[in-house]
């Protein structure tokens, strides 16, 4: 089974490569040959331990078997869609992650614009503060946040100090601490999209409607928000499929009960070795996030185009 | 009237989002300085005290020098193979191209977990179990699209004559490339390794899967003393690792401008 995927993997492989050797145009052996390592690494590190991933998440479960079998079921999925406890788990993460696009979807129009409108001075500063925590390591933001909405964290102390409150606010380990800590990551790629967008509009078209008397509100609702919604389709699926598929944050900040799909992968892997199940869990996380992509590459071709670097 | 309003409510939400942004990070540094063993706020007394736990913390140090060697190491790795990957891809005009290009940004587009859980169970069928290589493997991946992408965008930057000229006057593609087009494309190539070892040195989710109990990469040390402990010097680890990527940052950017790690 291993050989009959990495065989298909090979045929498909070997008809992209099929017009280098006999294009019109032509390529010589040596570009083919300079493109050889790299191609070889992303087929043989990435594709072909996907096609092994899907074929076993077919394979009847049997714990701590890794090889692959002839025998091919739907066992794993079921257990998924079928299982109360397992869908309510593949909602909630779906769920999670819609409230944490729809919330960095509406702060990052107000950071984006307000990058937009500060004096050339201050824009690069603004930027910096704004994709700082893509900067630093996914644990050491987390932690952060712990540090900040724990019991004994940095604002309870504070809400404590001004009278606001008696007892501490429980806010760590909530859905709610996963949800604030997911859209922290995330607010970063959704304003870089947004201001991708943003910069290929001319600044004249919003100063002209205001001139024409549209309040500040109207003008950028009627003329600016339009223009933008390429950049915003774009940074909307970014943000679902890395929302769908973090761990720290649920994992750190979660608790018993704010469970995601990534979390439930781990414990297949990690604690129970049922790898066949988990091997499903990942299928659905990848096919979600492959559905997100394919919508970027239908709805907005033109930043897709910037995105592949075409020279 | 209400354009007043309405701009005085959006710079107020603006301010409080860049404070948003800010907060975990400012309140990280500042817990590291504190010298009591429980979290007060505002700190009593100022100690480096966390400092000198976190390097003794025997899971940072080897934490630290397994990350360092393995982005050291996929960098070394992915670097050739994707400069001269973007080299073929811009020289070519084939109409493959696109596909082969989306190839190789594919890691990029795959999620993390799902590269790390593919390497973990195609490796165990294959009766590798190995960690150091498993990562080697996983963080390769990791750096190969941040390298294609940034040489592919000084390439296009670049003027074609100058490739031809250097060839009119007698040089080889080895010299020209070496001697013309190196040079000029530095910039781009180093920022792709310097973004790559960044995100390498960084990551969880692809070696989540793929550590051992005797391999365990930085954040993951970081990661399960977090699990059992909540002591400030996890704050201290984390402050030095925030120094070290502005340190980066600022050269990168004193060096090459950030636009390139940005802007692909």
């Amino acid at each position: 089974m291993t050989k009959a995927a990495i065989s298909a993997l090979d045929g498909r492989f070997a008809s992209r490569l099929g017009p280098v050797r006999s294009g019109r145009q032509g390529v010589s052996g040596a570009s083919s040959l300079l493109l050889l390592p790299a191609v070889l690494v992303v087929c043989f590190c990435l594709l072909v331990p996907l096609a092994y991933v899907v074929v076993l998440s077919f394979n009847p479960p049997v714990t701590g078997e890794v090889e692959l079998t002839n025998e091919l079921t739907l066992v794993n999925y079921a257990r998924l869609f079928l299982q109360p406890f397992y869908s309510a788990i593949l909602l909630r993460t779906i769920s999670v992650s819609a409230i944490t696009t729809f919330l960095c979807v509406g702060f990052g129009l107000v950071l984006a614009l307000s990058i937009w409108r500060a004096p050339p001075r201050q824009r690069g500063l603004r930027v910096i503060i704004v994709i700082s925590p893509l900067l630093v390591s996914i644990v050491t933001r987390t932690y952060g946040w712990m540090v900040v909405l724990g019991d004994n964290g940095i604002l309870n102390t504070l809400l404590r100090a001004m009278g606001l409150i008696d007892e501490p606010l429980h806010m760590m380990f909530t859905q709610g601490a996963v949800i604030v800590g997911l859209v922290h990551v995330f607010l970063p790629m959704m304003v870089l999209s947004i201001l991708a967008a943003m910069d290929k509009i001319d600044p004249a078209l919003a100063q002209a409607a205001e001139t024409l008397g549209a309040s500040s509100f109207v003008a950028f609702w009627k003329i600016t928000f339009p223009l933008l919604i390429p950049g915003l389709t774009a940074g909307v699926t970014i943000v679902f499929s890395l929302a769908m598929s973090s761990y720290v944050t649920p994992a750190l900040m979660g608790g018993r009960n704010a469970g995601m799909l990534t979390t439930l992968i781990y414990q297949q892997f990690v604690v129970t070795y049922n790898w066949h199940f988990g091997a499903a869990l990942v299928v659905v996380l990848l096919t979600t996030s492959l559905i997100a992509l394919a919508l970027v590459l239908l709805e907005s071709g033109r930043r897709t185009r910037a995105w592949l670097v075409k020279p | 009237m209400m354009a007043r309003l309405y701009r005085g409510g959006f710079d107020a939400l603006a301010w409080a989002l860049y404070g948003f942004m800010l907060a975990p990070l400012v309140c990280v540094v500042l817990v590291s300085f504190n010298a009591d063993a429980v979290q007060s706020f505002p700190p009593r007394a100022l100690s480096l005290h966390w400092y000198w736990h976190a390097l003794n913390e025997p899971s940072f140090v080897s934490g630290a020098v397994t990350s360092a060697v393995l982005a050291l190491c996929a960098t070394a790795l992915a670097t050739p193979a994707g400069v001269a990957a973007a080299l073929a891809l811009h020289r070519s005009r084939w109409r493959g191209k696109a596909a082969l290009e989306l190839l190789l940004l594919a890691p990029l587009v795959v999620p993390g977990l799902v590269i790390g859980i593919a390497l973990l169970v195609t490796l165990a069928g294959m009766d590798v179990r190995e960690a150091p290589l498993r990562l080697l493997i996983g963080h390769v991946l990791i750096v190969l699209p941040y390298v294609v992408r940034t040489t592919l965008a000084s390439l296009a930057r670049l003027d074609p004559a100058l490739t031809e000229a250097a060839e009119t006057l007698g040089a080889n593609r080895l010299a020209a490339f070496l001697q013309v087009i190196l040079p000029l494309i530095r910039p781009g190539v180093v920022a792709g390794m310097l973004f790559g070892f960044i995100l390498s040195f960084d990551d969880v989710s692809v070696s989540l899967f793929l550590v051992d109990a005797r391999t365990v990469t930085l954040p993951l040390a970081i990661m399960s003393y977090l699990q059992y402990n909540f002591d400030p010097s996890i704050a201290a680890i984390s402050s030095m690792l925030i120094g070290l990527t502005i340190l980066v940052v600022v050269v990168v950017e004193r060096r090459l401008g950030m636009k390139q790690l940005f802007t692909g």
